[in-house]
């Protein structure tokens, strides 16, 4: 992992378009900008985290879920 | 409770690929069966990754999620209305439980079908919301 230093109010700039600012320090906490274009999804790591597991979960369990769907969830009632 | 499901589809563009499968970016929408609650959001790319879908408010008729501004204008929605939205679903064949991905819906344009996984961050809604599909 590249490692650098930075100061409040100094960036980051990721390929051309992407800017990590640190926008305030205080205690153990910092706060970062994002700039990046609206391509380009930006969430915090642990929250993305939880969605690619429970992506995988899913897709993991898929043919044991799909057989229950089948054998044991009645069509919906319209 | 009048519930819209997705209307049939043919395939489905997700041009950043979704969480956990980054370079899967065509998708279609499967029956499981005939008017059923769920369906198959199946890879046109990769036979083997497929997961159980389904319309949120099905189970949870209170379910809000904001679409991030950022969101929107990647997916070129204007109105609620242009959104077809749905959610990754695991089951527990012991407790007949199903749990619903609300921390992270699926929406997809009507018009263009072109579609993201987003992820609510500032929601308070979770990853795994469970169903008892005995009282469903």
């Amino acid at each position: 992992m590249l490692i650098l230093t930075r100061r409040e109010g100094e960036s980051i700039r990721i390929g051309h378009d992407v800017v990590i600012t640190v926008v305030e320090v205080r205690g153990s906490q910092v706060r970062i900008g994002v700039e990046a274009p609206r391509s380009v999804q930006v969430h915090r790591a642990e929250v993305y985290d939880q969605v690619v597991e429970q992506n995988r979960a899913a897709v993991r369990t898929l043919d044991r879920s799909a057989d229950i769907l089948r054998t044991q969830v009645p069509p919906r009632e319209s | 409770m009048t519930v819209e499901t997705p209307p049939e589809i043919s395939a489905l563009h997700f041009p950043d690929g979704i969480p956990g499968f980054p370079h899967l970016t065509e998708f279609t929408l499967v029956e499981v069966v005939e008017d059923g609650a769920f369906q198959l959001l199946q890879s046109l790319e990769d036979e083997d990754v497929a997961m159980v879908v389904c319309v949120p408010w099905l189970f949870f008729p209170d379910y809000a999620p904001e679409i991030s501004e950022e969101d929107q204008e990647a997916l070129g929605l204007e109105r609620p209305e242009d959104a077809i939205v749905f959610c990754p679903v695991t089951l527990e064949p012991e407790s007949r439980a199903v749990h619903l991905n609300l921390l992270g819906p699926f929406v997809v344009h009507r018009e263009s079908l072109v579609g993201r996984q987003v992820v609510l961050a500032d929601s308070d809604y979770p990853v795994r919301a469970t169903v008892d599909l005995g009282a469903a």
